[in-house]
């Protein structure tokens, strides 16, 4: 059984209010790891996003999983809250704990993507290297957490690339950008302006700029915001005045204001379209109350979606990756039994067996090459000189490795670890299947 | 020989029904195994084909262009072959379903009515005669890839025009590649039609002392190049897009379909030999 605990909050657990008094930034999770590491642990690093705050160890000492008092859970839980000085809002109960396969588990499943608030959240994965990479820096990362981490990405990237749960997109910032995929081919070669500078409206126009929009205009009442707005995404100000002589050259546009009323009539945008030579126009409308009139989308290649449309694709996304789910958890079984077979094979009994059938291997093989070398009667003996050395030149190793019950977890782990790798006994053959 | 031919004429129905299947598999199902299987199950198939054309060619002496049934499996073949084309220019996989199934349909009936005729009219042995069929039946088959693009870009124009994010808007590739699919077939179609028509007015006149230019074929085919033509034209000068281009490749299909049924089958003509 291994000797692994995690300790954690997230959105399940705790509303918003909660678990951000968890939230950690690096040099926090730094100092942590390092008391963790003190106090409780041989390998251990921590998880921090607006979502989830997660702490996985491994005691220094051998314990079995179902010796985890809950005193050990209330040291990890206290620890976890006095770290940040949240006593004051964050209860024990708003923490949960898992060990051993348990523990493991969880961390594949927040890696796919299937535990996160948003089902399929891509960013997760690379938050989970960062604190690997922290724990790293700490001489906190020996080899139980490289090889856990290593099968981590695994679980991420098999996700990622043999089912569509991170697929589709579910903001609306994101959505409006996959419809202008849809109608346009290239949006390198494309035009898009900003009016208004609404917090959606501008994480649309950077999503735009990150997809590489060939110009992006912007237009705002307060033309500072504008400029400002201009500066960091790139681009161009506009007048706001003059933004009907510019929809006529633009093919999308996002729009974010308050007003009274639609900011683009109908009869507006029909006469943009024909100045266009009637070239696709696609008008995303953003604003409460809504900016553009809904007859517009009755004019012949003009695409209207209001914040209705494009939460329509969003449910309709969010659906395509729930239904993704079983086959995430497949890959997450799978990858659990090969974890659970590489950790078996760290157990002593097992590295003996296959280090000794690795000798005998070696040793069969070369008695069959020079077989023919000797006469009938020294073949016996052959063999038998041949098993004898080889007991002889195992022995030793052998003893050292049974012997090591007093060793720290860390040490006998490492200790086995390294006469795996030196003998390519990367795969137990004596482990459990 | 003739077994070969005999075996081509039963194996290819079913070679473009599974290639058919497979890509209807990889744009449904989403399978791996059909995405894999599909260009090179057409490239196999069309090889196939061509050489069932060639051996045809050879055994009975004339290329296969003497009866209705025998045009069906060169359009097919066109079909099939300009898809492939298209498909490798554009390096878009995902639209052969719509294409293929034409190929499937006009070589089933082809493989089921075809007959052996080695005694044909000496008028349908020549070059130019090979010449004139293989160009106009490979612009029909770009302007029939032409109305199915059309008809994939309406429904995905309509579908995201409604906010409907089903199969359609999820798996065919946006309105603008769809209309560049469709205006490169009639852009090939126009190009066909026009090498058709140039050798028809030089060597028909030549061949049947009966020649008209009345002769309604004739003028059906003029009549959907004029068609075209006007479509690229007003495409470049007055600057029609999408929808309306579109609609005009449906239509432009629709009026070849009844040019070459119809007419050819209710009208008489010089220009008639089954």
């Amino acid at each position: 059984m291994m000797n692994l605990i995690a300790v954690g909050i997230n959105h399940r657990t705790a509303p918003l209010e909660v678990r951000e008094k968890l939230w950690m930034s690096d040099e926090e999770i730094r100092k942590a790891v390092a008391e963790l590491r003190e106090k409780f642990f041989a390998e251990c690093f921590i998880v921090s996003t607006c979502n989830r705050t997660e702490l996985y160890g491994l005691y220094r000492e051998k314990r079995d999983a179902e010796i985890h008092t809950p005193a050990d859970i209330d040291a990890l839980k206290d620890f976890l809250v006095d770290a940040k000085g949240a006593g004051g809002t964050v209860t024990r109960e708003h923490l949960y704990s898992m060990a051993s396969t348990n523990a493991v588990n969880h961390l594949f499943k927040v890696a796919s993507g299937i535990d996160s608030m948003v089902i399929g959240d891509v960013q997760i994965l690379s938050q989970i290297k960062d604190g690997f990479n922290i724990a790293s820096e700490q001489k906190a990362a020996g080899p139980f957490l490289h090889r856990l981490l290593q099968s981590t990405y695994h679980v991420g990237k098999r996700t990622r690339s043999e089912t569509t749960i991170a697929e589709g997109a579910v903001s609306v910032s994101y959505a409006a950008v996959e419809l202008a995929n849809k109608i346009f081919s290239d949006l390198t070669k494309k035009s898009a302006l900003l009016i208004g500078a609404g917090e959606t409206g501008e994480l649309t126009a950077k999503h735009l700029v990150g997809r590489g929009i060939g110009e992006l205009l912007v237009a705002n009442r307060t033309k500072g915001k504008a400029e400002a707005l201009v500066a960091s995404l790139g681009g161009k100000a506009v007048d706001f005045e003059a933004l009907l002589p510019t929809l006529a050259r633009v093919d999308i546009v996002v729009s974010s204001v308050t007003v009274d009323g639609y900011l683009l009539t109908k009869g507006e945008i029909g006469k943009a379209i024909k100045e266009r030579s009637h070239k696709p126009l696609f008008l995303i409308d953003l604003g409460v109350p809504r900016n553009i009139d809904p007859e517009v989308n009755k004019i012949e290649n003009v695409f209207l979606y209001d914040l209705d449309g494009i939460a329509r694709i969003i449910d309709q996304n969010l659906q395509k990756r729930k239904s993704e789910i079983p086959r995430v958890s497949q890959i997450i079984l799978e990858e659990l039994t090969e974890f659970s077979n590489w950790h078996s094979s760290l157990q002593v009994s097992p590295t003996i067996h296959d280090l000794r059938a690795h000798f005998e291997q070696v040793r069969q093989e070369e008695v069959e090459k020079n077989i023919n070398r000797f006469s009938g009667e020294d073949r016996e003996l052959l063999e038998l000189v041949t098993k004898r050395i080889i007991n002889k030149l195992l022995h030793l190793p052998t003893t050292n490795l049974k012997n090591g019950s007093d060793e720290s977890e860390e040490e006998k782990h490492r200790k086995l670890h390294i006469v795996r790798s030196l003998f390519g006994l990367q795969k137990s053959k004596g482990g459990p299947a | 020989m003739n077994i070969l031919v005999e075996l081509l004429r039963a194996a290819l129905p079913v070679l473009y029904f599974a290639t058919v299947w497979s890509y209807a598999k990889a744009f449904f199902r989403d399978s791996v195994t059909a995405k894999r299987a599909k260009t090179p199950l057409l490239t196999s198939t069309l090889v196939l084909h061509l050489i069932y054309l060639l051996l045809r060619t050879e055994l009975f002496n004339h290329p296969p262009i003497t009866t209705i049934f025998e045009i069906m499996s060169i359009i097919a073949f066109s079909i099939a072959g300009a898809y492939a084309f298209i498909e490798f220019i554009t390096k878009v996989k995902n639209t052969g379903y719509f294409i293929l199934n034409l190929a499937f349909i006009f070589q089933t009936l082809s493989s089921c009515f075809i007959v052996s005729l080695s005694q044909v009219n000496p008028v349908l042995r020549s070059h130019l005669l090979g010449i004139h069929v293989s160009s106009a039946l490979l612009g029909y088959a770009a302007i029939a890839i032409s109305a199915v693009y059309g008809f994939l870009y309406l429904m995905l124009y309509h579908h995201i025009k409604s906010s409907q994010f089903g199969v359609i808007y999820e798996k065919l590739p946006n309105l603008e590649t769809l209309e560049r699919m469709s205006m490169m077939s009639i852009v090939f179609g126009f190009c066909f039609l026009t090498v058709a028509i140039g050798v028809g007015l030089f060597w028909l006149p030549r061949a049947f002392e009966h020649f008209s230019y009345f002769d309604p074929k004739l003028i059906g085919t003029v009549f959907i190049w004029a068609m075209y033509g006007l479509g690229i034209v007003a495409k470049r000068t007055v600057g029609w897009q999408g929808r309306k281009i579109m609609v005009l490749s449906i239509i432009g299909f629709a009026v070849a379909l009844f040019s070459l049924t119809i007419i050819n089958v209710y009208f008489s003509g010089f220009h008639k030999f089954y």
